[in-house]
């Protein structure tokens, strides 16, 4: 299975251009769509879930265009969108075997158990009966999550699902989604929580004001920023004028000031100490110096 | 597979979803609920168990469906607005958008949620009701009825609405918007479209008259299902539309195309069963006008009289094969070259012959005429056979009403039942004279003179069969031979029914008569009621009719007397040729099945009811006496007495009941005609009826409602319009009704002011007897008269008919004196009266004697009374609240005295009366008095010095006497000084839909259970008035409105200040429970609780005065005057409970010459204020 983006573009009737000529495959596996808000994440998503047409461009299933064969593709789709709030006075179990139901699942024996199975699985069995619409926002989330791998799609895609999970639950997410992506199964996975990227995806991409700035492995990202990582111990008085004067990634306060990861081309006078960037180092090192570099800002 | 897994699984969960919505929720309790209160109030042994409702099974599962379909109407727009914007505020839904459905599935799927969620909802209410239904053993159970109604009532509504409101939805994106255009929609089908071009826009049913008869179903089942296939297509084919038009990418080619293809048979079949409808109601209409426009092609010509007609009939499923051998007569004037005749336009004529040899004949719209070989000269007589087949055309019958459900509403409870005329198909045939199923030598309708009207005494036999094997029914007695069934009526009759069917017969004879039942298997129920009276039931019968003839002082004409049971749809509209009505036929009524309609005929729930009653009153009495007063009051309240007025369904009926047999007595056996005045046998029988139907009279009810009596109403008509003209401008029939019957009044009182009173009764009825089942010549009858007593009266007519000016009588107090004559003590009474106007008119005079209320010598009385269902209980806490009126018939055994007044004439009139005189009553017939019943008590007898020669006559006095002091200025509400404050619009609603509002600006008489918010003219005979005895009132205030009276004072001085009270006694009674209707012989109930002592006759309004009330009841009381005056203003209360009657004086006060008033204005503690007359009085 293989999703082909062609030259698609997206430009909404108000003349805002959403997505720019993107090229992208995607094959099995967890692929991670990086980008600040306003990026096009969402607008790419709800193309590829046929909630949405492109202005021009294809997106190609197995060869074939979504948009003329939207039952195929939404047969084998999971989503979760990016807003899941609110519900119909549904129960939870309820809303999730409907979803199961339109999922294909017909045997209502074996819906009942698999809804249950997956409840288990976000850890919602508990709360099964109680209304939808008076879940915490993280259960909400969980069963958003849950909704979208009922009946074993082969396509999932989901936006921003960590967003609001405590770091247990989004460890357990991870493992799901990781557990998944072993099933010749695509998973496009949209976050702007570089941390869900490094731990899962296998390939990934970066996306800014519409356009794919990055593509690739996540270590190839990382790799872009080596050289440019920083720590440095500062006063205080030091501190406030490295703020004005570099990208400052992490702060920690200490006894003597402050302990401060910053990104730069240039490095920095003093006891700064070069170390090795993470996929977070990576993407402010890419939206802040890459792109404005290429860009001559 | 998955298509219908998607679809049932969307379903699912929208019905889920709804079922826990409140709104739902809300509307499902409140519906059941209701309904169930209503099951057990209207269908259940312990409740109302309307006989109207229970005798016909059908009615539980629409009366239920039918309120339940009203709100789910409204409901649905809401919830199915709701889905859309649900869908678009609910994020989640995406993930659903994104499942492997098409749009068609999942709109399906959402449609048919809510759609079995109400449908559920429908089977809930059913079941309540077929419990209900299945308890109450008086009902049978039409099981099948429950899914027609079901599918006829709930689907079509709940899919329309669901169609229309899911596409504004996707129009108009804003639920609010769109719930408030269906909300408005929905109330505009309720108040305004829901009877318009053949209830062609009732998308909830509202009108749509649904009733299924337990005789034949529904009467007419494609233009009801095609009515509602309207809405059902037209929801489809929104639903598919909005399939196509939903905001989802979608996925299926195919379902796509299904959609559109559903769409457009939809759309299809929208138009076409729009069509149907339309085209039903717009070719009946087409062919209403048809025949009113051949009509007045023929109205003039010269129709010969059937004198025999012998019929052959065959029934053919739909259609009828008949053969008629007629001798016809030329009763006119001049020869005859064509013999026409009508036949319903749906019927064809097969041949003529005349001795077995083809007759020419050509047709001309419903017309036939046959061109004999030489002219029929006028009296002979000629025969001729006419064979003719076909259908009948129900819209030919009464052809001057529309097919408007709203024209003369016929409604059970609230549901209407549609008006059939005639009916013909393979199950059931019912056909009447007026659906001109044979040829009739006369027109249906005189377009030019409507009140005009052609009868013919015929003596007719049928010989009928049919060949569905349907059993035939006519009028007379029945022979069977083979496959035929003959009738023979034995006397002439103005006109032939049929009926087939599957009747049988209970018969009885008593008296010579033979009394047939013609009813449906187990539509007798009366018999387990009355099992017990099968001995006395001969007794019973020739009681009833004993009463009947010696009412109209006649004996019953015919040698039978049947009773046939029809579809509950069959109904007659009122003629404005006669007043009687399609169902009374000579010797023959048809009634609705089980006495449906006829609310005394529910007998077991009666007995219950007055069994218990008369327990709480400790009243012994047997069943069987019981049941035989039921048995009586039924037959006397419907087929005698006749008068119902149920308060339930405003408004109020004010019409004689349908059934009552009065037309035996004179309509089917005499006919009077001029063809020059054509309208003189529609007068005779407005009079006769009214002379000889003891009934309310001059509209008892309308007093209670609010309006002026029929007299009065009349007399206004004819204000400024002749009697002639008034006909050519084609009046309502209810105009035409009050007019014909003022007229009627006139004419006999005029003959028997000429002829004797006494004199006169009896050779009229001798020479209507002598004269029955015969067409008599006006002028014939002139000159028997003539001869008989020596005057011409035809030479009056044409005044009568033409003239427009009214005669306007002014009367002096009466005054009596106690006189012996010979050895006996009689009574004088003495009065002036005057007629001041260029018209000359009559007046007659009667007199309430003797003791307390209805205690009035020579019968005449006449007590009926008005049930209104659901009203507060009265003393007695029972549900129904009777209350009973006194009313003076216009029987000529009343009449004390006629009299003339020529143009500016004056009269002192002398009475001698045998008994005590209470109360003088004058009906000044035709003129300008209103109210025309003038009653006024005799308050004080003198006593006559002894040898005084009583006065008795009439002396004609040399000039017009002053009929009120002139020393005295008196302002009354109809003169120019007299001022209302003025009528402000406030209600910005009414002024934006441009409603108008009654102004009062026509008289009515005082509405205590609904006082208007303005100054209302009203009419009574204790106001104070010149002519127009009347003063206006208005709803209880806070002083905000008032009126004024101006006068002008010349000279300076202290002047007695007066109001009038217009106060006569309290004449109505109200009592706690219901009851038959009381026919009330002279005497009536002696004295209402606290009543006037003998008090006035006549039919005083609702409430007026106060002595028979608590002072918490008076809804007269304090009324706050400002007098006026030189040295300022003066606020006086005068208190109307002990105010007399009359002239009150409010105080003495200085006036200098000037313009002097006295306001009144609306506070009271009462409910209304009411101004009349204001009098200043110099003091000397």
């Amino acid at each position: 299975m293989k999703i082909e983006i062609r030259n698609l573009n997206k430009v909404y009737p108000n003349g805002n251009q959403a997505l720019k000529n993107l090229n992208i495959d995607i094959e099995p596996g967890i692929f991670g769509l990086l980008g600040p808000n306003g990026a096009g994440k969402s607008s790419l998503m709800r193309i590829l879930v046929t909630l949405m047409k492109p202005t021009s461009g294809v997106v190609l299933l197995d060869g074939k265009d979504i948009q003329n064969h939207r039952r195929e593709l939404r047969s084998i789709l999971g989503y979760l969108p990016q807003d899941f709030r609110f519900f119909t006075s549904l129960k939870t179990w309820e809303f999730l075997d409907y979803s199961a139901a339109l999922a294909g699942m017909k045997n209502r024996k074996e819906r009942l158990r698999e809804v249950d199975r997956m409840l288990d699985q976000v850890g919602l069995l508990e709360v099964r009966d109680r209304k939808a619409n008076r879940l915490s926002g993280g259960m909400k989330r969980r069963l958003g999550i849950a909704q979208a791998l009922i009946g074993n799609p082969k396509l999932i895609i989901v936006d921003e699902p960590t967003t609001g999970l405590d770091p247990d639950e989004r460890i357990r997410f991870r493992n799901i989604l990781s557990g998944l992506s072993q099933n010749d199964v695509i998973i496009i996975l949209s976050t702007h929580i570089v941390g869900d990227i490094s731990s899962t995806c296998q390939k990934m991409a970066l996306l800014n004001k519409g356009e794919i700035v990055f593509s690739g492995r996540p270590e190839a990202l990382v790799g872009e920023a080596r050289g440019h990582v920083y720590r440095l111990h500062l006063t205080e008085y030091e501190f406030e004028k490295a703020k004005e004067e570099y990208n400052i990634i992490s702060t920690i306060p200490v006894e003597t000031g402050w302990e401060v990861q910053v990104v730069t081309d240039t490095p920095p006078d003093g006891n700064a100490v070069l170390i090795e960037p993470n996929i977070e180092h990576a993407y402010v090192y890419y939206m802040e110096h890459k792109i404005h570099a290429d860009l001559n800002i | 597979m998955a298509f219908l897994h998607n679809i049932l699984t969307v379903s699912h969960y929208e019905a889920k979803t709804l079922r826990r919505s409140w709104f739902f929720r809300l509307f499902s309790i409140v519906a059941l609920f209701f309904l169930t209160i209503i099951n057990i109030s209207m269908f259940s042994p312990v409740g109302g168990d309307s006989w109207e409702l229970i005798s016909i099974p059908s009615s539980v599962p629409l009366i239920n469906l039918y309120l339940l379909n009203i709100g789910q109407a409204i409901v649905v727009i809401f919830l199915a607005s709701d889905f859309l914007k649900k869908d678009k505020k609910l994020d989640t839904n995406e993930v659903l958008y994104t499942r492997s459905m098409s749009n068609f599935e999942y709109v399906s799927g959402k449609t048919w949620g809510i759609l079995r969620l109400f449908l559920s909802l429908n089977l809930v209410v059913l079941l309540i009701g077929l419990t209900v239904n299945i308890i109450n053993k008086s009902m049978k159970v039409d099981l099948m009825s429950y899914l027609e109604y079901i599918l006829l009532i709930s689907v079509p509504t709940i899919v329309y609405s669901l169609g229309l409101a899911f596409m504004l939805m996707l129009l108009i994106r804003n639920q609010a918007v769109t719930f408030f255009i269906l909300l408005g929609y929905a109330a505009l089908n309720m108040f305004y479209l829901w009877h318009r071009a053949g209830s062609v826009f009732d998308f909830m049913a509202f009108g749509l008259p649904l009733f299924k008869s337990g005789l034949i179903g529904f009467e007419n089942p494609a233009a009801i299902i095609f009515q509602r296939l309207i809405y059902f297509f037209a929801g489809t084919a929104l639903i598919m539309a909005t399939i196509l038009m939903f905001r989802r990418l979608p996925q299926s080619r195919l379902q796509r195309s299904v959609a559109f293809v559903l769409m457009v048979l939809s759309v299809a079949g929208f138009g076409y069963s729009l069509f149907y409808t339309v085209e039903n109601y717009t070719k009946s209409a087409a062919l209403k006008r048809q025949v009113i426009e051949t009509n007045r092609q023929y109205e003039k010509s010269n129709f010969p009289s059937v004198i025999k007609s012998d019929i052959n009939l065959i029934h053919k499923g739909s259609i009828i094969e008949a053969t008629a051998g007629m001798i016809i007569k030329n009763d006119n004037d001049v020869q005859i070259n064509e013999y026409l005749f009508s036949l319903n336009p749906g019927l064809e004529v097969k041949s003529v012959q005349k001795n077995a040899k083809p007759v020419a004949f050509t047709t001309s719209g419903h017309i036939v005429k046959v061109s004999p070989d030489k002219p029929l000269l006028p009296g002979e007589s000629d025969t001729i056979e006419i064979s003719w087949s076909g259908k009948i055309i129900e819209s030919f019958c009464y052809p001057d009403y529309s097919d408007n459900i709203k024209e003369y509403r016929y409604r059970i409870q609230m549901v209407n039942v549609r008006k059939r005329q005639a009916f013909l198909d393979k199950d059931y045939v019912l056909l009447t004279p007026e659906a001109h199923w044979y040829p009739v030598a006369g027109l249906n309708y005189y377009p030019s003179n409507p009140g005009r009207i052609k009868i013919d005494f015929t003596t007719f036999s049928l010989k009928a069969k049919s060949e569905t094997g349907l059993n035939v029914v006519s009028q007379g007695l029945p022979s069977v031979s083979g496959d035929y069934t003959s009738f023979s009526a034995g006397f002439p009759l103005t006109g032939l029914s049929v009926a087939m069917g599957n009747y049988v017969a209970d018969t009885i004879s008593v008296d010579s008569i033979k009394f047939i039942s013609w009813h449906y298997p187990g539509n007798d129920y009366y018999r387990e009621q009355f099992r017990e009276l099968k001995d006395t039931l001969p007794n019973i019968i020739s009681g009833f009719m004993k009463d009947l003839e010696s009412g109209f002082g006649t004996p019953y004409p015919f040698r039978s007397f049947s009773i046939l049971e029809s579809p509950v749809n069959f109904y007659s509209f009122p003629k404005r040729n006669t007043q009687t009505r399609a169902e009374v036929q000579p010797s023959m009524v048809i009634v609705p099945e089980k006495l449906s309609t006829i609310r005394q005929a529910g007998f077991a729930k009666r007995f219950e009811r007055q069994k218990k009653q008369m327990a709480r009153n400790n009243q012994v009495i047997t069943d069987r006496d019981l049941n035989v007063r039921i048995l009586n009051n039924f037959l006397r309240s419907t087929f005698i007495s006749g008068f119902t007025v149920t308060a339930f369904n405003i408004p109020l009926l004010n019409e004689p009941t349908r059934y009552q047999l009065g037309p035996s007595f004179y309509f089917f056996r005499n006919n009077f005609y001029s063809d020059k005045y054509p309208v003189v046998n529609s007068v005779f029988e407005s009079h006769l009826q009214k002379l000889n139907t003891p009934g309310p009279p001059g509209g008892g009810p309308d007093r209670i409602s609010g309006n002026i009596s029929d007299n009065d109403m009349a007399n206004l008509i004819l204000r400024d319009i002749s009697f002639r003209d008034l006909l050519a401008r084609n009046p309502s029939p209810d105009t035409l009704r009050v007019v014909l019957t003022i007229k009627g009044d006139y004419l006999f009182n005029l003959l028997r002011m000429n002829a004797g009173i006494t004199e006169f009764n009896e050779w009229f009825k001798k020479y209507l007897s002598e004269n029955s089942f015969t067409r008599v010549n006006i002028l014939k009858f002139n000159d028997d008269v003539k001869k008989r007593f020596g005057f011409e009266f035809y030479p009056l007519l044409e005044e009568w008919f033409t003239g427009k000016g009214q005669p306007g009588f002014l009367f002096t107090d009466p005054e009596a004196s106690q006189v012996v004559v010979g050895e006996r003590t009689r009574y004088n009474v003495t009065f002036i009266a005057g007629n001041p106007e260029p018209a000359g008119g009559l007046f007659n005079i009667s007199f309430r004697t003797g003791g307390g209320f209805g205690g009035r010598g020579g019968g005449g009385q006449a007590i009926f009374s008005m049930t209104i269902q659901g009203g507060r209980g009265g003393g007695g806490g029972g549900r129904m609240m009777q209350i009973s009126m006194q009313g003076r018939g216009m029987e000529s055994a009343d009449i004390s005295k006629i009299v003339y007044l020529g143009p500016g004439e004056a009269k002192k009139i002398g009475i001698v009366l045998d008994n005590q005189p209470r109360a003088m009553q004058i009906n000044t017939l035709f003129s300008k008095n209103i109210p025309g019943d003038i009653s006024m008590t005799i308050q004080e007898i003198k006593k006559a010095p002894p040898r005084t020669a009583p006065f008795e006559g009439e002396l004609l006095l040399e000039k017009m006497p002053l009929f009120t002091d002139p020393e005295e200025i008196i302002v009354d509400n109809e003169d120019e000084g007299f001022i209302t404050s003025t009528v402000t619009e406030t209600n910005r609603l009414r002024k934006l839909l441009g409603v108008k509002r009654s102004t009062g600006t026509v008289y009515q008489s005082v509405n205590l259970f609904m006082a208007p918010d303005y100054w209302q003219p009203v009419v009574l005979s204790s106001y104070y008035g010149r002519y127009a005895r009347s003063a206006v009132y208005t709803r209880a205030g806070e002083g905000d409105k008032s009126v004024t009276w101006k006068g002008i004072i010349r000279e300076p001085g202290y002047y007695d200040v007066y109001a009038y009270v217009g106060k006569a006694g309290d004449r109505i009674m109200i009592r706690g429970v219901g009851g038959p209707m009381g026919r009330g012989p002279g005497g009536g109930p002696g004295g209402a609780p606290g009543g006037a002592p003998g008090g006035a006759p006549g039919t005083p309004p609702a409430g007026q005065g106060g002595q028979g009330r608590t002072r918490e009841q008076n809804p007269y009381r304090d009324m706050h005057y400002k007098v006026y005056h030189d040295d300022g203003v003066e606020e006086i209360v005068l208190d109307w409970e002990t105010a007399d009657p009359g002239w009150n004086r409010l105080g003495t006060y200085y006036l200098s010459p000037d313009t002097v008033k006295v306001e009144l204005n609306n506070k009271t503690e009462g409910r209304v204020v009411i101004g009349d007359a204001i009098k200043w009085v110099i003091k000397k």
